[in-house]
């Protein structure tokens, strides 16, 4: 109670130093919900990677792969050590869309049920259905959560992709990475959808139905990834073979430079503010010099003294916490909504980055009140009495 | 035996590198419990710095000549740690500052209540006394008024209150009516008598004002950091309680 009537005392001097918390804070806040954002995908990428390889072509990229001969499943699939090999297509929904921060809308085309058996990446459906065998030639398709949002749609609308058109028969729940973004169709019709895209002069050689852009390799029980990933891309020509432990490495190093990121935003959130919990705990202890010697003359401990003006300080300290968590949750959440029409989710601020924030600058501020806390306690008591 | 006894006692206070002020000179000093004593004598003479020393806020010089002696209720003051003299001031001693020392953000109530939760009281019970002691020095109906709402006197009266808070055994003011009026001043000096006679709580009073040094028991008169004289005033009356209202 007089804690806080002491800081309204001298308003506009906390007031700034809140501020400067707030600032610091603001910043954990926002870019520890992006470094979660982005470290939940490389989890979740990790974790559809696992136990499974994923082949696609040397010459290719993550979102524009190069194609594939079908039969390519086949050969893979008589490699040892391999118990099935499915071919798959994954294509942009919106061929311009291409580069942004985030990931982009993908169409993705699977056999249904040829992963049956083995183990696969959980869906789960929040509407609808999943693709089955009879679907197979059809044109039916499962939306992603976001991509359900953002169009619009619920099952049983039409959905209009390149000209064909889509029975939406299932919606995803979230998962906060990849599939929620996607949308699902049987493997013939995204095959078409690519075909269709290739250009002309490559398309002359190919034929739509023998078309894959990855190959999705499941191991037999017992064998070792990594030696199975080396010997398909030693035994298949231009072969590409990504592991969980490959993509970790991939993905790890993004993930390391944002930590640093973050490391670097919170330490000089560190010093910015911890400088400034000092310098206005100086002055106010400079201030109430004269009221620390009558405390002490009349009997107020040492201790007590550090105590009172510690707690000041930490009070400074939760309070520029609260306010940074609760500007930063704000900005979290209108970006993301923002971000929601064009499936931009950039941020996901956890309740560990809520909670760690705020004991941060918490700690934050009784660190830094401590050494003139400590000065205020080793004045003289009558010279402090006859401080002017 | 003396509740407060010095000897030797000096204070060199360093104000630049080659300026030293000697405040005391070597003063011995004896206060017996339940006496009510008057420090007199002209600005600079040492009368503040000697209250110090006597509440324990300063240490007596140790470095140069006979090694002082002081003493406080029997026990050697001059060997204790900061942490013992802080809590002997808490709980046995009251203190009233010149000029008005009273923590600005604080009401009344709640300036008074620190010291009795200083000395250990309880929030509740440090609130009932500080109340009652409010009312004692008249006060009772400002209680919630802070330092810059009361008048200079308020202010004085609420210091008083608050030095009386732990029931101490030794109370010491300085200047105690400084800021108050003739009338205010003998109301003043009629309660200090009056828990004098009635809790044989011991008195020393620094002041200027002659009326003080008459309403005491033994006036000790200073000058140049030393003691001049030491004057009878009026004959110890401890126990004599028929006096009080005199």
């Amino acid at each position: 109670m007089s804690l806080l009537r002491n800081l309204a005392r001298r308003r506009l001097r906390t007031a700034l130093t809140v501020t400067g918390i707030t600032i610091g804070i603001w910043a954990l806040v926002v870019f520890g919900s992006m470094a979660s954002k982005i470290s939940s995908i490389v989890a979740m990428g990790s974790d559809y990677y696992a136990g499974k390889i994923v082949v696609t072509d040397k010459s290719g990229d993550a979102s524009g792969r190069s194609p594939m001969d079908i039969a390519l499943a086949d050969d893979i699939a008589a490699l040892e050590g391999v118990a099935g090999a499915v071919p798959g297509v994954s294509t942009l929904l919106d061929p311009e869309s291409m580069g942004g921060p985030s990931i982009p809308d993908m169409i993705v085309g699977d056999l249904p049920g040829a992963d049956q058996g083995h183990k696969t990446f959980d869906l789960h459906y929040a509407q609808g259905r999943a693709l089955t065998t009879q679907d197979a030639h059809g044109h039916a398709a499962v939306l992603g959560s976001d991509l359900a949002r953002k169009l619009g749609t619920s099952v049983g609308d039409a959905l209009e992709i390149r000209g064909l058109t889509f029975e939406v028969v299932g919606i995803l729940e979230p998962t906060l990475t990849a599939p929620d973004t996607t949308v699902r169709v049987p493997l013939a019709a995204a095959q078409e959808i690519f075909f269709q895209d290739l250009p002309p002069v490559v398309r002359q050689n190919l034929q739509a139905d023998r078309l894959a852009t990855d190959i999705t390799v499941y191991p037999d029980e017992g064998t070792d990834i990594e030696a199975l990933a080396a010997r398909i891309e030693a035994d298949i020509p231009n072969a590409s073979a990504m592991t969980a432990t490959e993509f970790d490495k991939v993905a790890g190093s993004s993930v390391a430079i944002f930590s640093a990121i973050i490391v670097g935003v919170a330490l000089i959130s560190l010093i910015v503010g911890g400088l400034s919990v000092i310098n206005t705990m100086a002055m106010s202890v400079a201030e109430r010099t004269r009221e620390i010697g009558i405390k002490r003359a009349i009997g107020g401990s040492r201790a007590r003294v550090i105590r009172e003006l510690v707690s000041e300080a930490g009070l400074i300290g939760l309070l520029g916490g609260l306010l940074g968590l609760g500007l930063g949750s704000v900005v979290v959440y209108l970006a993301n909504e923002a971000g929601r029409s064009s499936g931009m989710i950039l941020f996901l601020l956890t309740p560990q980055t809520a909670v760690f924030a705020v004991l941060f600058s918490i700690i934050l501020g009784v660190v830094a009140g401590i050494i003139p806390a400590w000065n205020a306690a080793r004045l003289d008591p009558v010279a402090a009495l006859r401080y002017e | 035996m003396a509740l407060l006894e010095g000897r030797n006692l000096r204070k060199t206070y360093k104000l630049g590198r080659k300026n030293e002020v000697q405040a005391l000179r070597g003063v011995a000093v004896s206060i017996e419990a339940g006496e009510l004593v008057a420090l007199m004598g002209p600005s600079g003479s040492g009368k503040s710095t000697l209250m110090h020393l006597l509440g324990l806020l300063h240490g007596p010089d140790q470095n140069h000549g006979p090694a002082p002696e002081l003493s406080f209720g029997g026990r050697d003051a001059t060997r204790m740690s900061d942490g013992e003299r802080t809590r002997i001031r808490a709980r046995e001693m009251g203190f009233v500052f010149q000029q008005f020392n009273l923590v600005p953000t604080l009401t009344a109530v709640e300036n008074v209540m620190l010291a009795g939760e200083y000395a250990g009281l309880g929030r509740r019970e440090a609130r009932e006394r500080a109340i009652a002691r409010l009312d004692m020095v008249g006060l009772a109906e400002r209680a919630t008024h802070r330092p810059s709402e009361l008048s200079g006197g308020e202010q004085q009266r609420v210091a008083i209150a608050r030095a009386l808070v732990n029931d101490p055994a030794l109370v010491l003011a300085d200047e105690p009516t400084g800021n108050l009026d003739s009338h205010r001043s003998a109301e003043l000096l009629g309660l200090i008598r009056k828990l004098n006679r009635e809790h044989g709580q011991t008195f020393v009073l620094v002041t200027h004002d002659a009326e003080v040094g008459a309403a005491c028991d033994r006036i000790i008169r200073m000058r140049d950091g030393l003691v001049r004289a030491v004057e009878l005033v009026n004959e110890p009356t401890l126990g004599d309680v028929g006096e009080a209202a005199a």
